[in-house]
């Protein structure tokens, strides 16, 4: 690898000055001249049918602009998946029923917030009850609510399946009885939000000549503008979607919301500019969280710990509307086959229709969930084989090269020296041996330490499955890249600049970025499906590399060199060895111009994933290549139980993973604090409270987040396994959401360790340590 | 709903420009500095006290501009985040927490700064667990507080005196 | 969120408080540092016509009374309720107390009266009731409880830090309106329901607070027992107060204050009378926490069993007597 000069450093990103000082626009902060407020009726039921709306009180209220109901709209349906075998299942107003509390019914714009919300009061709703059912298991029975027909390829007995998956290679049955030893487990996982702190906001400004201009606090403009156009009508260059920083989304800001849909519908109707902003509560109560699971699994195994078979089956509470509950189940599946070698499987993952909100994608989108099923299992195997947890995943580990059931294949796996290099860091083992000795002690403060590993995929094909970038030169020889990638605080800016700036030797402070416009910038995939380092960063160093090409051709010419002997540096070229005689990139940029006809040296790349696979694979039957960069991980907790109050402390994580390579040190060690932050709110802190359909405890306050007393210390060991060259295509994986999985699992080993006791359920609160304690009966 | 209540006058000093404004009584300082004087910088995440991102600096000390009434800023001094760096220069506290990473979405930023700057003007050497005190009511998803913490210490071993 | 329309006063003293409240009768409320006031105004659970702003109003600073006593304005924020010495040195407890309410910014603007007047809580109450829980519950005028629906009354609990804190220390608070002022025990102040916890009439609010002082030998701790450390109301309370002979060693007499169990903080007085006269040891303390569970029956409150509210309070006890009986030393 030749030295670098931009990838790899810890460089401080580019809207540190803009954030530090104010000075940074979010969504929130946007105004425009004569902006409306825009607020939502929602259904205060749970499943009904809306026989009437009467909106006629509302709008005769001065002040009101515009009241939209679903007569208002065009009937069109959306969703997260919208495939044959899924198509979309929800409105974006609710018309005729309403199936979760929180649904959006009408929208109102009006010139404050007080008429808006006097208007919301204003609108007559007649609801007629309908039986309702909050539990998946109670959901899938006979005579429970139908919330929607099962779906129409699902031939099991059960109702209100809105999609499954279901896949599997060997025999399950001849691994089982070839296994040594089996086990069967069920493990549950509970309601959790993404936190993000700035609420779900959009503002929405409809040109009369046609034209709708939207800001969203989003993930990526591109799945929005499609999602949009589509259900207003609008052709889809017609709408203009933008961005402004984005405080926070964690997976929480992918799909089309109602408040998006309103703002620009009531825009259109009112002929002004709307803003509709959710309250805290809102976002609470009425918005999309994270997917609760119900995993079972039977596992067989060799005596020597080696894995045979899984049977695994995934229940998936998925709320009223599919959302991405079809997708997890999905997911699901590979959280299974990743990070361990097995040679029979059997998985069936149901997606079941209830009567909550429907849910979205969160960070590790269902590996915490899966991650904490699959490796406390192997733990309690390990047990009952008498080996320690390190050696039995060594033992199932994935090799560098090994092919997956899938096709896909692992490349430079690092799995088995990120356990490696977790469990020597932490000295593991002695811990291990010697925590579970200490027997009975006075001391109510117990030690425990636990490993866990997982995989995450780092890109892959969904809509718009591809990015594109331009890199193009400015008369002064600094850069402006475009492109259509989001920074939500991860700072893809500052990594796209790298690579640009390592491409083509301008510094990352003279690079430019554009960033996320429908209209200015080419498509993105987003900041989600963890593509975004390799996808959008693949993109825009083909872009910088065509601009480094022309610039080299160009210097060659005119230093009378071959391109090979030139140096770019810092704005400049020259021949190896005489810097004294360089051109400046500005000085080339005027020959450009003048010689080639005008060419301002603009760059254009574009990358996909998996370039020569058309579609992406089967949400049904997982067929079909999935993803070509797999991240690794092993993670290490150690907790602190304090055995009268039942309170555990995270202690410290270490994680050691691969991520390719990190092309931002300091941004890498950023995601790994705020992923065991997470996943450390995940395991003890954070439930969002529902009972029949209601949220009990929609405010930051009932919802424990983790503050500064709850900070765990983050540890990390890179595994490089990659290498990035200049003027080279490069895989590097993601670091993003894959690491609040496996902590999750090492914490609930921990706990094992530390007390004896295991837990079956997220998250680990006192009351369970209690009880598992058999001090509460 | 309730008339609305006549505005009142008043008159008060933000970043230390002096703003006379009419307001009526139920609007909070927080919907002064982001409606009327555009200064965007102070945050809401939950309105209710719940999370800091709304703490600005009256006569130094940091108050949640969710919760304080407009009349009740009568002839204050109140700070921002946007009258922190001086003439675009960053305070030391700025600059070590972008050095350090204590930045990513940044939505939690402008209350965290200000907090930070308040404690180390009245306790020039806090300790661990009063810094934890001075910022527990300050929410941040995105770092976990590692960084955070890591950048006020960092402040704290520059030797660095808020006051100077 | 966005605060509903009130008519604004100002009022830079108790007095011209209480003269306030008496001409606007029943529609006019009291804001001190506004922490506990506006987040229920914004969530609509209150809706004053008029709001007498006490926010400016000049504090007198804690002093000794002639009789000893401690006195302390109902205005003083905790801040400065932890940051004063003279409150350190005569009433350790509450400072303790003080320091673990809220957070940094809160405790800044909170204010001792209107930590004492806060509203009892219950996750069905403390929200906006737009779209989830729109039919009232008691506590809101309808004929439901949320959280026990077989009830026939409201179990929303009183999850104040620092009154559990005063019940211990045996504190005194004024009780003022424009015709009349009395002094009551800090028991006197709260009734016991959750639907309306305090006994002020619309025209009363209190004014000084007295703290007897201990002559002898005093430990005292408060334990709050909560999840996040911070920026959280207690799970449950304990504040402890152990008055010793001079040998030391024997417990003259035992102060035992539980909150966040009930719809007022609550006393234990048979574990009290338990230790009273008994030397302090590990057998004379869990036989207190033993009575203390026979006597205390925690509402289960905000997602807690009672099962485990039971277990936790048997821990906090315990934890709050070991540290107070740790921490007796002479005046
Ligand atoms: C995020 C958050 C966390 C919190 N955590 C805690 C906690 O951990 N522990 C805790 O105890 N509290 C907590 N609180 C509640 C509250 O902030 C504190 O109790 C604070 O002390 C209230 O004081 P205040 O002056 O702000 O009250 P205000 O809001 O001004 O008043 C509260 C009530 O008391 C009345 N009142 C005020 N003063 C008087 C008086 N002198 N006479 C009669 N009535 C009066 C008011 O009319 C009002 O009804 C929290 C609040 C928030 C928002
Ligand atoms: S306990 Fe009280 S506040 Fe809670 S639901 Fe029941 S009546 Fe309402
Ligand atoms: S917005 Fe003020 S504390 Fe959250
Ligand atoms: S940086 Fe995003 S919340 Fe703190």
């Amino acid at each position: 690898m030749s030295e670098l000069d931009y990838v790899g450093k810890r460089i401080l990103r580019k809207d540190g000055p803009d954030k530090i000082t104010g000075r940074a626009k979010y969504t929130m902060d946007m105004r425009l001249p004569g902006m409306l407020v825009g607020r939502i009726l929602r259904s205060p039921c749970p499943h009904a049918r809306i026989l009437n709306i009467d909106t006629s009180r509302a709008e005769k209220l001065p002040g009101v602009k515009a009241v939209i109901t679903a007569n208002d709209t065009l009937g069109i349906k959306h969703a997260f998946v919208e495939t044959p075998r899924y198509p979309p299942d929800q409105y974006a107003l609710a018309a005729n029923r309403v199936r979760y509390v929180g649904e959006e019914v009408a929208a109102v714009a009006a010139i404050d917030p007080y008429v808006a919300e006097e208007a919301l009061h204003l609108i007559q709703v007649d609801y007629e009850e309908m039986p309702a059912v909050f539990d998946p298991i109670e959901a899938m029975r006979q005579d429970a609510p139908e919330i929607h027909p099962t779906h129409p390829k699902v031939k099991e007995p059960f109702k209100n399946i809105g999609g499954k998956t279901y896949s599997g290679w060997g025999d399950v049955e001849t691994g089982f009885a070839q296994s040594d030893y089996m086990r069967e487990d069920r493990f549950e996982s509970h309601l959790r939000t993404h936190g993000y702190l700035e609420t779900q906001v959009a503002l929405a400004s409809f040109e009369p000549a046609g034209k709708l201009n939207i800001w969203t606090s989003s993930q990526g403009p591109f799945i929005k503008r499609e999602k949009l156009a589509r259900t207003l009508g609008l052709p889809l260059s017609a709408v203009r979607v933008q961005m402004a920083y984005v405080g926070g989304a964690f997976g929480g800001k992918v799909d089309l919301y109602a408040h998006e849909f309103c703002a620009a519908l009531l825009s259109m109707k009112a002929g002004l500019p709307v803003k509709i902003a959710a309250t805290r509560e809102e976002v609470f109560a009425a918005y999309r969280h994270g997917q609760p699971l119900i995993v079972e699994i039977k596992t067989g195994v060799k005596k020597d710990g080696t894995l045979l078979a899984q049977q695994i089956r995934v229940i998936n509470n998925c709320g009223a509307y599919r959302g991405t509950g079809v997708v997890v189940i999905f997911l699901a599946w590979g959280f299974v086959m990743l990070p361990y070698r097995l040679p029979n499987l059997k998985y069936e993952g149901y997606a079941v229709y209830t009567n909550n909100p429907p849910r979205t994608a969160q960070r590790g989108h269902g590996a915490p969930q899966l991650r904490f099923a699959l490796d406390s299992q192997l733990d309690m195997i390990a047990e009952e084989l008498g080996m320690d947890p390190v050696e039995i995943r060594l033992k199932n580990a994935r090799q560098p090269g090994e092919q997956l059931p899938n096709g896909d294949n692992v490349h430079n796996c690092g799995l088995v020296e990120c356990i490696e290099r977790a469990a020597e860091h932490t000295g593991f083992r002695e811990k291990h041996l010697q925590n579970r000795s200490v027997g009975t002690t006075l001391d109510p403060l117990r030690r425990g330490i636990g490993i866990a590993v997982s995989s995450y995929h780092s890109g892959s094909l969904i809509y718009p499955n591809s990015s594109s970038a331009v890199v193009k030169m400015n008369d002064d020889g600094t850069l402006t890249l475009m492109t259509g990638a989001m920074d939500i605080g991860q700072g893809a800016e500052t990594i796209l600049s790298q690579i640009v700036a390592e491409e083509v030797q301008v510094p990352v402070d003279k690079i430019e970025v554009i960033a996320a416009d429908t209209e200015t910038t080419p498509v993105d995939i987003g900041s989600w499906i963890s593509g975004n380092t390799y996808v959008t960063g693949n993109a825009a160093r083909e872009a910088a590399s065509v601009v480094r090409k022309k610039l080299l051709d160009l210097a060659a010419e005119e230093l009378e060199a071959s391109p090979e002997d030139l140096v770019l540096d810092n704005m400049r070229v020259y021949v190896a060895g005489s810097p004294g005689r360089a051109l400046k990139y500005r000085d080339l940029f005027t020959a450009s111009i003048r010689k080639r006809r005008g060419d301002p040296i603009i760059g254009e790349g574009h990358w996909r994933t998996m370039q020569d696979v058309p579609f992406h694979p089967s949400l049904a039957t997982t067929k079909g290549r999935w993803s070509e960069n797999y991240a690794f991980d092993a993670q290490v907790a150690e907790v602190e139980v304090n055995t009268e109050t039942g309170m555990v402390r995270l202690v410290r994580a270490v994680t050691a993973h691969d991520c390719g390579f990190p092309i931002n040190p300091l941004l890498v060690e950023g995601q790994i604090d705020g992923q065991i932050s997470m996943a450390l709110g995940h395991a003890f802190l954070e439930e969002v409270i529902m009972k029949d359909g209601r949220t009990l405890n929609p405010s930051w306050l009932d919802y424990h987040m983790p503050c500064i007393h709850n900070m765990a210390v983050s540890e990390s060991i890179d595994v490089i396994t990659e290498t990035y060259d200049v003027g080279r295509s490069y895989r590097t994986k993601e670091v993003g959401e894959g690491l609040v999985s496996a902590i999750l699992a090492a914490i609930a080993n921990a706990i094992f360790n530390a007390i004896g006791v295991r837990l079956y359920s997220t998250p680990f609160t006192p009351e369970k340590i209690l009880r598992g304690l058999g001090r509460i009966k | 709903m309730k008339k609305k209540q006549g505005r009142q006058l008043i008159e008060l000093a933000v970043n230390g420009e002096a703003y006379e404004l009419a307001e009526e009584p139920q609007v909070t300082l927080l919907e002064v500095l982001r409606n009327d004087l555009e200064l965007t910088g102070t945050k809401e995440s939950c309105g209710t006290g719940e999370c800091g991102a709304c703490t600005v600096l009256i006569d130094g000390e940091p108050v949640l501009s969710c919760l304080t009434l407009a009349l009740d800023c009568r002839d204050l001094d109140i700070l921002t985040i946007e009258g922190l760096a001086k003439g675009g220069d960053l305070t030391h506290v700025q600059e070590i927490f972008l050095e350090r990473g204590a930045v990513q979405c940044g939505f939690c930023t402008p209350g965290v700064v200000l907090a930070t700057t308040a404690l180390l003007k009245a306790t020039s050497r806090p300790t661990d667990y009063e810094i934890k005190k001075a910022l527990e009511g300050h929410l941040c998803r995105c770092t976990g507080y590692n960084k955070i913490v890591e950048a006020i210490d960092k402040v704290l071993t520059d030797g660095y005196l808020v006051n100077e | 969120m966005h605060l509903p329309r009130f008519t604004y006063k100002k009022s830079d003293s108790l007095e011209e408080t209480a003269q306030l409240l008496s001409r606007y009768d029943t529609g006019a409320c009291l804001m001190a540092g506004g922490t506990e006031l506006l987040p229920r105004m914004k969530y609509g659970l209150a809706m004053p016509e008029v709001l007498i702003s006490m926010k400016r109003s000049p504090v007198s600073s804690p002093k000794i009374g002639s009789d000893g006593d401690l006195v302390l304005s109902p205005l003083m924020t905790l801040r400065a309720v932890e940051g004063s010495s003279l409150v350190r040195e005569n009433a350790p407890l509450l400072s303790e107390a003080v320091g673990l309410v809220g957070s940094g910014e809160i405790r800044h603007m909170g204010t001792l009266g209107g930590n004492l007047c806060q509203e009892t809580r219950c996750l069905y109450y403390n929200q906006s009731h737009s779209f989830q829980f729109k039919k009232p519950c008691f506590k809101r005028g309808g004929d439901i409880c949320y959280s026990i629906p077989k009830g026939k009354e409201c179990w929303a609990v009183f999850m104040g830090d620092i009154a559990p804190a005063l019940y211990s220390l045996e504190a005194k608070v004024k009780i003022m309106s424009r015709d009349k002022t009395r002094i009551i025990p800090i028991e006197g102040l709260y009734r016991g329901d959750g639907k309306k916890p305090l006994i002020l009439s619309p025209h009363e609010i209190i004014g000084e607070i007295f703290i007897p002082g201990s002559n002898g030998l005093r430990g005292s701790a408060f334990s709050k027992f909560s999840f996040r450390g911070g920026l959280e109301f207690a799970v449950l309370s304990v504040a402890a107060v152990l008055d010793m002979e001079d040998d030391g060693e024997t417990c003259r007499s035992a102060r035992i204050t539980v909150g966040a169990v009930a719809a007022a903080p609550v006393r234990a007085r048979c574990a009290e009378a338990g230790i009273e006269g008994k030397n302090i040891s590990d057998r004379s303390l869990s036989e207190a926490v033993r009575q203390a569970l026979d006597e205390i029956r925690p509402v289960p409150h905000h997602g807690q069993t009672s099962g485990f509210l039971k277990e936790s309070l048997k821990v906090q006890i315990r934890h709050a007597l070991s540290v107070a009986a740790g921490r007796v030393k002479k005046d």
